[in-house]
């Protein structure tokens, strides 16, 4: 366990500028291709202003967010998000989130993503499963049963 | 959208975690290290397209929208690896004109050990 983490702890806020080259990636790399995050035009038909960003984007710099900060070897056992705003392309978002429980090396985290500079959420009640890498533990994976005591 | 197939399952997809699509997916989201506990959304992709066109299910891509996703690993998945993707419609509810889709997607290792279940939830907006 790290004795830095404890319940009620905020993380570092993540900001990241979200553009049409990370959406048209990002559609390439996730298999994603709705037209809604590649189209202006379709995306108007939908009633948005342009084209936006996919949740999942959104939901991946959540995780970066978690993740920079669990440091490495960190695994994420559980994650969530609901998508509650939609991003356009251009605009910043911020991710954050607070530690909601520690046990062990497992820490559950509530995290969110806002516009940067807005009261909008573009997620929230995203939820963090993950298992920080003991500084003590040598090898690099672990089971619930295999854990050394922390007494030691 | 039609709440009578609820509970259907569409054919199982194959789904190689290819190391140069994860090294991309990690550049994408900004991750540093490993597979991204996101990247799952590659295997589900593989078969979403089958049902986002299933006449039986009668969706309408224009009005839908991403309404909530959630992961939950076994193990990491690891690079190189082959799974195999199985995809059910969960549950289908309609309220308020708008029906709420939930699609289940298990990523099974070779030895059929489920390491990854997913759940998202797509809601088609009812017409304006």
């Amino acid at each position: 366990m790290r004795p830095d983490v404890e319940p009620g702890q905020e993380l570092p806020t993540l900001t990241r500028r979200i553009t049409r080259e990370d959406v048209r990636a990002y559609a390439e790399a996730s298999g994603d291709r709705n037209p809604l995050h590649l189209d202006d035009d379709v995306a108007r038909a939908a009633g948005f202003d342009g084209v936006i960003a996919h949740g999942m984007l959104t939901m991946g710099h959540l995780s970066a967010c978690v993740l920079g900060w669990a440091g490495p070897g960190a695994r994420v056992e559980r994650i969530s998000a609901q998508f509650r705003a939609p991003v356009p392309v251009g605009r910043s978002v911020v991710a954050g989130g607070r530690v909601r429980a520690v046990e062990g090396d497992l820490v559950t985290l509530e995290a969110w993503v806002r516009l940067e500079g807005e009261d909008v959420w573009a997620v929230r009640k995203g939820e963090v499963v993950v298992r920080l890498s003991s500084p003590d533990d040598d090898r690099p994976s672990t089971s619930p049963g295999s854990h050394r005591s922390s007494g030691r | 959208m039609n709440p009578g197939i609820e509970g259907k399952a569409y054919p199982p997809v194959s789904f190689r975690v290819d190391p140069d699509r994860v090294r991309a997916f990690r550049a994408c989201v900004g991750v540093a290290e490993g597979v991204p506990p996101t990247f799952a959304t590659a295997a589900e992709f593989t078969v979403f397209p089958t049902v986002i066109a299933d006449p039986e299910l009668d969706l309408d891509l224009r009005r839908v929208v991403h309404g909530s996703q959630e992961y939950v690993y076994a193990r990491p998945l690891e690079e190189g690896e082959t799974l195999t993707v199985r995809t059910r419609i969960e549950s289908i509810r309609m309220r308020a004109g708008s029906g709420f889709l939930t699609l289940v997607t298990q990523l099974e290792a070779t030895d059929g050990a489920v390491v990854c279940t997913a759940r998202a939830l797509l809601i088609e907006r009812g017409e304006p």
